[in-house]
């Protein structure tokens, strides 16, 4: 197990910035998902973390030794692909047996290491075929035992889901985390699907064309964004945002005027989760455009002065049809202020009706 | 509800039935018609052959006796005929067996009878004794052993099976070595030139390399390779090289990067990651550069004539080529015969390996 820093890592290629600035520190045995939108250095970041790409510029140490210059066969990572990259002209066994064919593990202690991860990841009925006989699942688990059964100080999973159906895709995050948990093994999850990163990571680090963006625990990324980026990527269904101009305690959207706390100024845009926006005797005047009923929950798409916002109702009937007119509130307490030319969040500010 | 049900469902019932007859009709229709098509334009390349290998088993010297090949051709075509008949007459898998059973069965029998008589392996003399061309001659005219001479001097057969063995063989070990190493470096590295480099690899192939020829015989003069296996196989392998490198740089560009990485992070070196995980995935495209080359080498004629003189060098085109030269006036049959000689190791190795090479396309994606 290792503790893995990261310091003022930066990764081109030519003139494209994959990586920049990077500067994070994974402390043992911490489950830790990098979440970001397609193309912002997630896999790079964990290529770099292999030892398959040396970074540009800074250093990468494992456990306090700079590992830069290490190769990858060296490092004793275990890595799971978007693609699996099983061995294709290899058995089941064959492939979990591959790691331990560089080790200087004798033929039977592998062949024993092999059945056990292969019971552990459910994969032991099925030693004797080849990649191409399994479904996207089972492949999913060789991969795993693979990237386990060398006893790996840092486990690399990149976006190891994203090619399985939605159930399994719950199955496989609910028994990785308890995986992860047994094994105690530090833990990098590459994903960009951001209930992914919530549901399994201790941490989450989300990252921006090649830059960290945010580091906290799914609480700190959804209840206290720092910035715009993240407050809008985290989420679902997605943060109202709403642009206005706020001056002298007043924050004015559309036209419409709100009492405004803090000290903010200018152009401004105010956030507030669907939740925290409910039905209520009196409020702002809304017109419901659209209602998506989820189940636990619903969803209305209304039409107020504020612009057109989501609001998310406990319950699955629904009171209110299209056309219906209904009262909103929000509290203070719920909204959210980002300066719109920074895009960071005004600390301590907030906003509400005027009564 | 029910008796109206039922009317419409007899109104359908009826062209629904035509519909489907002339379905499976039109079905027949075009199977016939496609191998009909496919005899047609096989027969001319095939039936020479049948022929080669039907002088080269019946032919006797100082004969001319084409009536064989007529017979063998009047058993030949009924049975394609038949089978191509039946294959559109059959409809379940029990009828085609027992069709093309009793088809093959008579045309065994008619073979049995009219042919199998005549059929002798005189003609491949020339495998055991090398003076072949002096006992034929002297069969020919009648004269006795030692007063016709002066024909060709040659060596045995089997050592020209040899040197052609060993060119061909030696050609396809180099290229297959070459074209992989270099095709993976094309697919992988980054380089500078490497675009050029890809284009003039096909362009290289379109030169017609007979052009060559003056300029490539004073190279193996000057390097000391004339008159020597080695000079011609090295010409070989430049000439082959290009286009197997191209074949194989596609199949290498079929191989995701993501297994080379795993198998470097699983702590195989770079060679290690090569052999044991990468060109495993190439074997197809290997095997199909392999059988080209090998085939190429082994037909191989205009450079083994113009660089090969000595007679223990002859190839075993070479070896035809002076057979047809000497013997052709006095004996085609003797001549067929070294050609089935010459064209059998080919066609085995065709059989072997079809599987492999009808998956080869390229771009080199595998089926
Ligand atoms: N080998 C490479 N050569 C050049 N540019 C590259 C290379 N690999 C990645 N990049 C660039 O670096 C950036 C980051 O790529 P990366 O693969 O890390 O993204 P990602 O976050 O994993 O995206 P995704 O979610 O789509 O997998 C992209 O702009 C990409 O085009
Ligand atoms: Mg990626």
């Amino acid at each position: 197990m290792a503790r893995i820093e990261f310091d003022r890592i930066r990764k081109t290629w030519g003139d494209v910035v994959a990586v920049d600035a990077l500067t994070l520190t994974i402390d043992d045995g911490e489950f830790v998902s990098l979440l970001g939108p397609s193309g912002c250095g997630k896999s790079t970041t964990l290529l770099m973390l292999a030892g398959i790409y040396a970074p540009t510029e800074g250093n990468l140490r494992f456990d306090g030794q700079v590992v830069n210059d290490v190769e990858a066969r060296d490092r004793n990572v275990g890595i799971v692909f978007q693609s699996y990259a099983l061995y294709p002209h290899m058995s089941v066994r064959e492939n979990i047996l591959f790691p331990l064919r560089f080790k200087k593990v004798a033929e039977s202690e592998a062949r024993r290491r092999v059945e056990e991860v292969a019971k552990l990841v459910h994969v032991d009925e099925l030693m004797g075929r080849r990649p191409g006989q399994l479904s996207g699942g089972q492949q999913q688990r060789v991969a795993l035992a693979r990237a386990l059964v060398k006893e790996p100080q840092l486990l690399l999973l990149d976006e190891p889901l994203s090619n399985l159906d939605a159930t399994l895709r719950m199955t496989m995050r609910a028994e990785i985390k308890a995986l992860q948990a047994k094994l105690g093994v530090t833990t990098i999850l590459v994903t960009h699907d951001q209930v992914e990163a919530t549901t399994m990571a201790d941490r989450i680090v989300c990252m921006r064309a090649g830059r960290i963006e945010q580091v906290g625990t799914p609480d700190d990324l959804y209840l206290r964004p720092t910035s715009l980026f993240v407050a809008g990527f985290i989420g679902a269904p997605p943060i109202n945002l709403l642009p206005g101009e706020a001056a002298d305690g007043k924050l004015v959207i559309n036209g419409f005027a709100l009492t405004c706390e803090g000290s903010v100024a200018g152009d401004v845009t105010l956030g507030i989760r669907p939740e925290s926006v409910y039905f209520a005797d009196a409020g702002i005047r809304a017109t419901v455009d659209q209602i998506e009923p989820m189940g636990r929950e619903t969803l209305y798409r209304v039409n107020c002065p504020l612009g057109s916002i989501t609001v998310l109702e406990g319950g699955s009937t629904f009171h209110r049809r299209i056309g219906d007119v209904a009262m909103l509130r929000f509290d203070l307490g719920d909204t959210l202020v980002f300066d719109r030319r920074t895009e960071r969040l005004v600390k301590g500010a907030g906003a509400q009706l005027s009564d | 509800m029910e008796v109206m049900f039922g009317a419409l469902q007899d109104q359908i019932q009826k062209p629904w039935d035509r519909l489907a007859a002339r379905a499976r009709w039109m079905r027949r229709a075009k199977l016939a018609a496609m191998y009909g098509f496919l005899i047609a334009v096989s027969a001319p390349v095939l039936l020479p052959y049948f022929w080669m290998v039907t002088v080269a088993f019946s032919s006797k010297t100082g004969t001319v006796d084409t009536l064989i090949l007529w017979r063998a051709m009047a058993i030949l075509l009924p049975f394609v005929f038949g089978c191509w008949i039946w294959s559109t007459i059959g409809t379940t898998a029990r009828q085609m067996f027992f069709g093309f059973a009793a088809i093959t069965a008579v045309a065994v029998a008619a073979f049995v009878i009219l042919v199998l008589p005549d059929l002798h392996l005189g003609n491949f003399i020339f495998i055991g004794e090398r003076n072949f061309g002096d006992i034929v001659r002297e069969t020919r005219t009648g004269s006795k052993k030692g007063e016709v001479s002066g024909g060709i001097d040659f060596p045995s057969v089997w050592l020209a099976f040899a040197n052609s063995l060993y060119l061909a063989g030696g050609q396809t070990i180099i290229v297959a070595v070459i074209a992989s190493l270099a095709g993976y470096y094309l697919s992988r590295f980054e380089f500078a030139g490497r675009a050029a480099m890809l284009r003039s690899l096909l362009v290289l192939h379109a030169f017609p390399v007979l052009t060559l020829i003056v300029p490539l015989f004073l190279i193996l003069n000057f390097v000391g390779l004339l008159d020597q296996l080695l000079g011609v196989m090295l010409v070989l392998v430049g000439f082959e090289l290009p286009f197997a490198i191209f074949i194989m740089k596609g199949f290498f560009d079929a191989v995701p990067w993501e297994i080379e990485m795993s198998a470097l992070t699983d702590g195989a070196s770079r060679r290690q990651t090569f052999v044991r995980v990468v060109l495993p995935q190439v074997t197809n495209g290997l095997i199909a550069i392999s059988v080209f080359s090998f085939i190429r080498g082994w037909e191989e004629y205009i450079f083994v004539f113009t660089f090969l003189i000595d007679n223990v060098n002859w190839t075993m085109s070479l070896y035809m080529f002076f057979v047809r030269d000497d013997i052709l006036g006095i004996d085609f049959g003797l001549v067929s015969a070294v050609g089935v000689f010459y064209l059998a190791p080919s066609l085995v190795l065709y059989l072997v390996a079809q599987k492999y090479l009808a998956q080869m396309t390229i771009g080199g994606v595998k089926g």
